[in-house]
C-alpha cells in the first residue's frame, strides 16, 4: 500500500518536469548528487512530494526541469516516511529560469550538508570547460593540474566547487595532488571534448579518494524556427467555391423538381 | 401543397450543405488527426551510477557513443526512411527534404546517442496525399524508434507527444541539452494557415534512449 502511495506521489511530483518547450522558458534545471560516503541511499522530496527515490552514494539524477522559484528540498533515508521538516537535510533552493544547478549532499552522515553550485550551460567554440569539486570530508586541500606542470585549480578545499576554467579541447595528463606536489590521484589521458562542460568531483574518504565525473553541458546548434513539414496545401477558396456550386446545383435541382411537380399539378 | 414542396426544398438544401460540409472537413485530415494527441509518461528520472572499469579514467568513462543517422525505422506505423543530413534553411528554420519519402536530421544539433535532443523532421503530406510522417500522430507510449548509422543501431522509446502552436514552440528546449540521449520527431499538424503558408502547429514526439 505504501508503495502504491509512493508511486502516485512520485508521478505527481514529476508533474513539474515538462517535456515540452511550452513552459521551459520559466524553468531551470536541477541535478542532485549523493556525495556522502557513509550515508545510506536517500529519497529526495521537493515541496513535500517524492521527486527522487533510492539515490545511492555517487549516483546523480541528471538534470530535472524545475519551475523557477524557491523550492523546499528535503532528504530522507531511503524508504522512510515523509514528515515535513524532519528530513536529515533541508534547504530552500532558489531556482532561476534558464539556469542549471548541482545540489550535492556532502559530508559524513552525522554532519550532512548541501553543497550547491550554479552550472555552466555555455562554452566557447572548440573549447572545453572544467571545474573541480572537493567533496571528500576528511581530505586535505588539493591542487588539480598537469602532471609535471602547472596547477589548473589550486587549494580546492572541502566542501567547495571551483569556478570553471576554459581549456583547449584535447587530452591532458592530469592529477590531483597536494600543494607540495605529492600525487593523490592520477587522471592520465583525460580527454576533454570540444564544446563540453565537465564537473570533476573528488568524493569518498581521503584513504579511498575517487573521482566522480559529470557532464554539465554539451553545445550544439539550433535553428530559429520550426521546420515546414507539409507540402500539401488544402485550398479553402476552392473548397468554398465547390461548396457554393454544389449547393446551387442541388438547390436548382430541387427547385426544378418542385417546379416540374407544379406543372404536372 | 405549396408548403409541402417548400419543405422538400429546404430539406434538400439542408442535406446538400451537410453533405458538402462533410466533404470539406475530410479535406483536412491532418488537422483532425492531430487533435487531442498530447500525452506524456511520468517516468522516474533515471538515477545513474557511473560505471567504469577499474583503472579507467572516470572522465573518459562518461563519454557516450553517438551516430550520424542514415536510416530510421518506426515499426508501429510502418515507417522506414532514409535520413538526410540538413541544417538551417535560408529563412532560419530547420531545413526539410524536398521529397515526401525521406526525413531530415538537424545536423548542427545533437547526434542520436549523444546527451541532448537529436531532432528528425519529415513531411506529413505531399501535394497528392500522405507523406513519410503521415501516421506520426498514431504513435503510442512505448513504441520503438530505431535509428541506424555507421553500422550501429540505437533504440528509442516514445515517451511523450504534443501538438504545439508555432508561436509558442520553445525552439531552444526542443533542440536543447538533456542529461541523457533523446530523440525528437517533428511533423506538421493543426490547421493550414494560408497567410503563413504552413500549418499552425507542429507535432512533437519525444523518445528516450534505451540502452540494450
Amino acid at each position: 500500500m505504501k508503495k502504491v502511495f509512493a508511486s502516485l506521489a512520485f508521478a505527481f511530483a514529476l508533474g513539474f518536469t515538462t517535456v515540452s518547450g511550452v513552459y521551459a522558458a520559466d524553468a531551470g534545471k536541477v541535478r542532485v548528487v549523493h556525495a556522502s560516503p557513509d550515508a545510506p541511499a536517500v529519497d529526495v522530496y521537493v515541496n513535500g512530494e517524492l521527486a527522487l527515490e533510492n539515490v545511492a552514494f555517487k549516483a546523480n539524477s541528471g538534470y530535472l526541469d524545475v519551475p523557477a522559484g524557491t523550492h523546499d528540498v528535503e532528504v530522507f533515508a531511503n524508504g522512510s516516511e515523509y514528515a515535513e521538516g524532519e528530513g536529515v537535510l533541508q534547504a530552500d533552493l532558489a531556482v532561476e529560469a534558464g539556469k542549471a544547478y548541482t545540489v550535492a549532499a556532502a559530508n559524513t552522515v552525522d554532519a550532512l550538508e548541501f553543497v550547491v553550485a550554479e552550472d555552466s550551460m555555455e562554452v566557447s567554440e572548440g573549447k572545453a570547460k572544467v571545474r573541480v569539486g572537493h567533496l571528500s570530508p576528511d581530505a586535505p586541500a588539493v591542487d588539480v593540474g598537469l602532471v609535471g606542470g602547472d596547477a589548473l585549480f589550486s587549494g580546492a578545499e572541502f566542501p567547495g566547487i571551483t569556478d570553471y576554467a576554459e581549456l583547449d579541447a584535447g587530452t591532458y595528463d592530469l592529477e590531483i595532488r597536494l600543494p607540495d606536489g605529492t600525487q593523490v590521484l592520477p587522471l592520465g589521458g583525460t580527454e576533454l571534448a570540444a564544446g563540453t562542460v565537465y564537473s570533476i568531483f573528488a568524493v569518498n574518504s581521503a584513504d579511498e579518494l575517487e573521482v566522480l565525473a559529470l557532464v554539465d553541458y554539451e553545445s550544439a546548434g539550433s535553428p530559429n524556427g520550426m521546420p515546414t513539414t507539409g507540402l500539401g496545401t488544402p485550398d479553402p477558396l476552392q473548397n468554398s467555391w465547390l461548396l457554393v456550386m454544389g449547393g446551387l446545383i442541388l438547390v436548382v435541382g430541387a427547385s426544378g423538381f418542385v417546379w416540374k411537380k407544379r406543372v404536372q399539378n | 401543397m405549396f408548403g409541402k414542396n417548400a419543405f422538400k426544398t429546404k430539406k434538400l438544401i439542408f442535406l446538400s450543405i451537410v453533405f458538402l460540409a462533410g466533404c470539406s472537413s475530410a479535406e483536412d485530415e491532418v488537422s483532425i488527426r492531430s487533435e487531442d494527441v498530447d500525452f506524456t509518461v511520468k517516468n522516474p528520472p533515471a538515477v545513474s551510477l557511473s560505471h567504469q572499469s577499474a583503472g579507467e579514467n572516470p572522465v573518459n568513462a562518461i563519454k557516450r557513443e553517438s551516430i550520424n543517422p542514415e536510416k530510421i525505422s518506426i515499426p508501429a506505423i510502418g515507417v522506414e526512411a532514409v535520413v538526410q543530413h540538413l541544417g538551417i534553411a535560408k529563412d532560419g528554420t530547420m531545413a526539410v527534404p524536398d521529397n515526401i519519402e525521406e526525413v531530415s536530421w538537424f545536423e548542427p544539433g545533437y547526434r542520436p546517442g549523444q546527451n541532448g535532443r537529436a531532432v528528425i523532421a519529415g513531411h506529413v503530406d505531399g501535394m497528392d496525399g500522405p507523406a513519410v510522417f503521415w501516421d506520426l500522430s498514431q504513435l503510442r507510449q512505448g513504441d520503438r524508434i530505431i535509428v541506424e548509422g555507421g553500422g550501429e543501431k540505437l533504440a528509442f522509446q516514445v515517451r511523450a507527444m504534443e501538438s504545439v502552436q508555432l508561436e509558442i514552440a520553445d525552439i531552444s528546449a526542443i533542440f536543447g541539452y538533456t542529461s541523457s540521449p533523446e530523440l525528437v520527431l517533428i511533423t506538421c499538424s493543426g490547421t493550414y494557415n494560408h497567410s503563413l503558408g504552413t500549418r499552425e502547429e507542429r507535432l512533437l514526439v519525444y523518445a528516450s534512449y534505451i540502452d540494450e
